[in-house]
């Protein structure tokens, strides 16, 4: 085992992995974060001789510099009115606070708000503003001159390189592993690489080239089946079928998602799922591993908190009408608490913490009031003083916190083996399958930073922060262009649930922050976790506007030849036939 | 949507706080790794390797799957503060201290283990077993050094308990290794230092003669010997073990060159042994005055010595003044060598110990024996008192310096010196005979 082939081997796999984490990474950065990122057009709006470009499904009309279509006009509130744009193609006009008044074509528009068509006009208190909507044709000639995605950074090349990423890491293992696990192991490598080739030829067949977040999400489950592999390799199908599941759900959320008008009318059945999961949890689970609160099935264990963290997504988040309506955000307000405290009764702070977090980024994006957030922040403070003082062993989490060494048979037993093995792994690791830490209880889970430091190195495991870094970067760019609020706000409370996991999990097991017992997103062990971090990757699908990226996006219609128009005119007769057959 | 784009950046504020976090955790990798990786990782590794004594009798074998002991409990168990354990419970063995001989560590590579490491320690497993079986369970430590080569031929601490259990039942300071990490009130035996001191600093000593009446007020104080020693000289005294004489010779010493000369000999400070810090000692430092002057003189008030310090003492003067540092480990390093003591002092010193044997104790307690010593009857205030013994072999062919030392053990002489006698009797045989 000893031998020079093997450590000659184990040093160039190493040095392989960690370029290829490197350029996986700056590939997905630069083709995500650095390419050009036309808007979309779907309408104007003519005022004197100005032309305001309609970039958005949901726009703001007024004076304010922020507004999305900026008029300059004393007459004008500073957040006058949004107008927005619903799936079938209707725009609809709605007041924001009644302040200034809307008229379409003299008619007054009242709360529930107007229809508005080409040529229409709008009368923002006595200023005239005529709304021109596109023609598919037009719009279709604008589209095919957007920029595309994938044409710099092909998306197959840096897949191939997270392929050969796989393989070495493989590798690794079948010189470390038992001769029992070894074929389990190729298995659930190969696994991914099948699972990860077919999805992106699905994409290719229905003409989608954004590729970079599955990307992304691949690369760390390698990771996590790296992790899976060295800690529990005897059952390591579940990590393969749960992965499956996880890109199953992964599609068909992006898909459902794709329509606006049937992701906001699922909002308050899922909503209320969500509370009767938790409900569930609240009364039928008992406490196993002190705070830990699990139900099994089948084998599978199996944390609600984890499903209801999408469905908070799913709930938080809202369209840029409803955003003026106060009433809407309160419904929010008790739909957070009522989850917060939830899993407070059931002991799973961590998770609490990250909800409150989500919370925070979900209400300043809806409201855009520093004072709200810092309300919130407030209450919470409160509320986590009654929880330490009130409950001894949250107490002397804290009290531990920072002085691990000092107790390191009890309070400080994890914490200081996994930054003992985080470090005894330096720049480069050891090699998978060669760490000592997968021995210490949840290893795979809590201490999965230290796990991976270990055995592939410090400068992999800050890619694997990275690539989440990049995820949430990628969720903020795409607000700028997403086609409704929604999308945009989803997107970023759901990378802002993610990179709250990442902090809890990386620094409560380095001590840098209290241990709260949080999964890393895709890399720590966990079937539920996994499910819904391939949800949250459906949010920020759905908010890539780029074109033809997303297949949770409607592509606009792009005209580069005749026969494109007829193809379009065709589709159109098509969709009407069906509407007056039903 | 402008708005909400402004908003979006909120995120990134988390995502600034795990950059913020992430340097923090790199600088403190950077800064204490080493520590946190050789605190785990070296029980945890695949690194190999094997201690064993100095004629080839394993005490400890670590490989990737697999760490062992001695086959033998007794062994085991006498040498646990040799070894120390895999769990790092006792801060003081091999297994702890010599993680950077076993390993190497840098923050790039992380621990890596270079070579198989074959250690060998200069001390002999069945001295140790002999001395450990001697203490016969009572608390205690016996140290037995070369004073030529600096060799550590014997380290004992008692109680000890097997490094294969993982949860013996918990003995009262069984992690504690007696010899090196802890101070004690060292009674009589402090007189050597003393003795020392008055050598040098007192011209008449060899002139004066001290009356001992078992009872006397030294300085306003009362001073009580266990017997009437009546009238002695300065040699005498010291063979007596005079409290009365001692403390008065102490006054005339005074504080100062008291103080001066414990620090000089190494008792106020800890040393290192072979990287193991050894615990330091104490005594009186701020002036005190007559009376207590005169207590700590004969190694009581607030004096407290750590039974290493005494060994190097001793050593020192048995080798004429120069201390060659013992060492544990034969590394093959040259001996590290200091002039401790005055050579002068040292060679009367010598004398002074040998009459302590002659006229006092008797050589009939160490048959076949040439033994210089002092014996220690230190009370400790609860009624028991510890059981001291050091000393050297005056014996080219076995130059081996001693301390024998058990706590709240009874008298120095009754308890330590068969004790030193069995060990002395041991390491002679096993010097001269390896079969034995």
């Amino acid at each position: 085992m000893h031998g020079e082939f093997y450590s000659y081997t184990l040093t160039a796999s190493k040095a392989v992995l960690i370029l290829l984490s490197f350029a996986i990474l700056i590939r997905c950065l630069r083709s995500m974060l650095r390419e050009k990122y036309d808007p979309e057009v779907w309408a104007y709006l003519r005022y004197g001789r100005e032309r305001y470009p309609v970039e958005h499904w949901e726009v703001i009309i007024g004076r304010a510099k922020d507004a999305d279509i900026c008029i300059p006009e004393r007459e004008i509130a500073w957040t006058h009115a949004v107008l927005r744009r619903s799936d079938d193609g209707q725009w609809r006009v709605n007041d924001v606070f009644g302040r200034g008044g809307v008229w379409v074509n003299n008619l007054f528009v009242d709360d529930d708000g107007a229809d508005v068509s080409d040529g229409d006009t709008l009368n923002l208190n006595g200023i005239y503003v005529k709304f021109q909507d596109l023609s598919m044709e037009k719009r279709g000639r604008i589209e095919s001159k957007r920029a595309g995605v994938g044409r710099k950074y092909s998306p197959a090349l840096t897949l191939l390189m997270l392929t050969v990423f796989q393989l070495f890491l493989l590798l690794q293992h079948a010189f470390s592993a038992s001769p029992d696990h070894l074929a389990d192991i190729a298995l659930g490598f190969c696994s991914l690489i099948v699972m990860e080739w077919s999805c992106f030829n699905a994409m290719r067949i229905i003409n989608r080239t954004g590729f970079e977040i599955e990307t992304l999400a691949f690369y760390l489950s390698s990771l996590g089946m790296s992790v899976a592999a060295s800690s529990t390799p005897e059952d390591l199908y579940k990590q393969i079928l749960l992965t499956l599941a996880g890109l199953a759900l992964f599609l068909l959320f992006g898909w459902w998602q794709r329509s606006l008008q049937r992701t906001a009318r699922a909002r308050i059945p899922i909503a209320l799922a969500a509370l009767a999961l938790l409900g569930i949890n609240v009364v039928a689970s008992d406490v196993v591993l002190g705070a830990r609160n699990w139900l099994e099935f089948w084998g599978f264990s199996f944390q609600p908190s984890e499903l209801v963290k999408v469905a908070y997504v799913y709930v938080g988040a809202a369209t840029l009408d409803r955003l003026f309506r106060r009433n809407n955000l309160y419904v929010f307000i008790g739909f957070s608490a009522v989850c917060v405290m939830a899993l407070a009764l059931i002991g799973d702070f961590g998770t609490a913490l990250v909800f409150f977090v989500c919370f925070l980024v979900i209400s300043f994006m809806r409201s855009g009031s520093i004072a709200t957030v810092m309300l919130a922040v407030t209450g919470a403070g409160l509320a986590g003083f009654l929880a330490v003082s009130a409950r001894p062993y949250i107490a002397q989490r804290f009290a531990s916190w920072g002085h691990v060494w000092e107790d390191i048979y009890d309070k400080g037993f994890q914490q200081t083996r996994a930054m003992s093995a985080a470090a005894a792994g330096g720049l480069f690791g050891k090699g998978a399958g060669n760490g000592w830490l997968h021995g210490i209880f949840a290893a795979n889970t809590d201490l999965v930073f230290g796990m991976v430091c270990e055995e592939q190195g410090l400068l992999t495991a800050i890619c694997m922060v990275a690539a989440v870094i990049l995820l949430a970067c990628f969720a903020v760019r795409s607000a700028r262009s997403g086609r409704s609020a929604y999308y945009a706000i989803a997107a970023c409370a759901a990378m802002s649930i993610l990179l709250t996991q990442v902090a809890l999990n990386v620094f409560g097991s380095m001590d840098i922050l209290p241990f709260t017992g949080v999964t890393f997103p895709f890399v720590s062990r966990g079937g539920s976790s996994l499910l819904s971090c391939w949800m949250m990757m459906a949010f920020l699908k759905s908010a890539d506007n780029r074109r033809e990226a997303s297949f949770a996006v409607r592509p606009g219609e792009k005209i580069r030849s005749l026969g494109d128009i007829e193809a379009l005119r065709a589709r159109r007769a098509q969709e009407k036939n069906r509407e007056e057959a039903s | 949507m402008k708005k909400l784009n402004r908003r979006a950046f909120s995120v990134l504020l988390l995502a600034l706080f795990i950059a913020i976090g992430m340097l923090t955790y790199v600088q403190r990798f950077l800064e204490s790794g080493e520590n946190w990786a050789s605190y785990f990782s070296r029980l945890n590794s695949l690194s190999e390797g094997t201690i064993t004594d100095r004629n080839g009798i394993l005490l400890a074998a670590f490989t990737a799957n697999d760490n062992r002991f001695n086959e033998d409990r007794t062994t085991r168990i006498a040498n646990y503060h040799v070894t120390g354990d895999f769990w790092d419970r006792t801060g003081t063995g091999m297994l702890t201290n010599f993680s950077r001989q076993l390993h190497s560590y840098s923050p790039i590579t992380g621990m890596t283990q270079t070579k198989r490491i074959e250690m060998t320690l200069n001390v002999d497993a069945v001295i140790d077993n002999k001395a450990y079986a001697a203490l016969a369970g009572r608390k205690g430590a016996v140290g037995v050094v070369n004073y030529r080569t600096g060799e550590l031929l014997c380290m004992v601490s008692s109680p000890a308990i097997d490094p294969t259990e993982p949860e013996p039942k918990v003995l009262d300071g069984v992690y504690i290794n007696r010899l090196i990490s802890a101070a004690f009130v060292p009674g009589s035996i402090f007189k050597l230092i003393t003795a020392a001191a008055a050598i040098e600093t007192l011209t008449t000593i060899w002139q004066r003669t001290f009356f001992c009446e078992g009872e006397a007020e030294v300085a306003g104080v009362k001073i009580v010997c266990p017997f009437e020693h009546y009238t002695q000289d300065f040699p005498g005294a010291l063979a007596n073990s005079c409290n009365i004489a001692f403390s008065q010779i102490a006054i005339m010493v005074g504080q100062t060159e008291m103080i001066n000369h414990v620090r000089a000999y190494g008792f106020l400070d800890p040393h290192d042994l072979d990287g193991i810090p050894t615990a330091a000692g104490t005594y009186p430092l701020d002036f005190v005055g007559d009376p207590e002057t005169g207590w700590s003189g004969i190694g009581q008030s607030t004096d407290l010595i750590c039974p290493f310090s005494m060994l190097r003492y001793v050593a020192a003067i048995a080798n004429d003044g120069v201390l060659v540092e013992p060492t544990m480990v034969r590394d093959g390093e040259p001996p590290r060598e200091t002039l401790l003591v005055n050579p002068d002092t040292a060679k009367t010193m010598q004398r002074l110990m040998r009459n302590n044997v002659v006229t006092v104790y008797g050589d009939n307690r160490f048959p076949g024996l040439t033994v210089c010593g002092k014996t220690g009857t230190a009370e400790v205030g609860d009624g028991t008192s510890h059981a001291w013994f050091t000393g050297f072999l005056q014996d080219e062919e076995h130059p081996y310096a001693f301390i024998v030392f058990v706590e709240n053990g009874g008298g120095g002489l009754s308890v330590a010196t068969p004790i030193a006698n069995t060990v002395l009797q041991t390491a002679v045989r096993r010097g001269t005979d390896m079969e034995y």
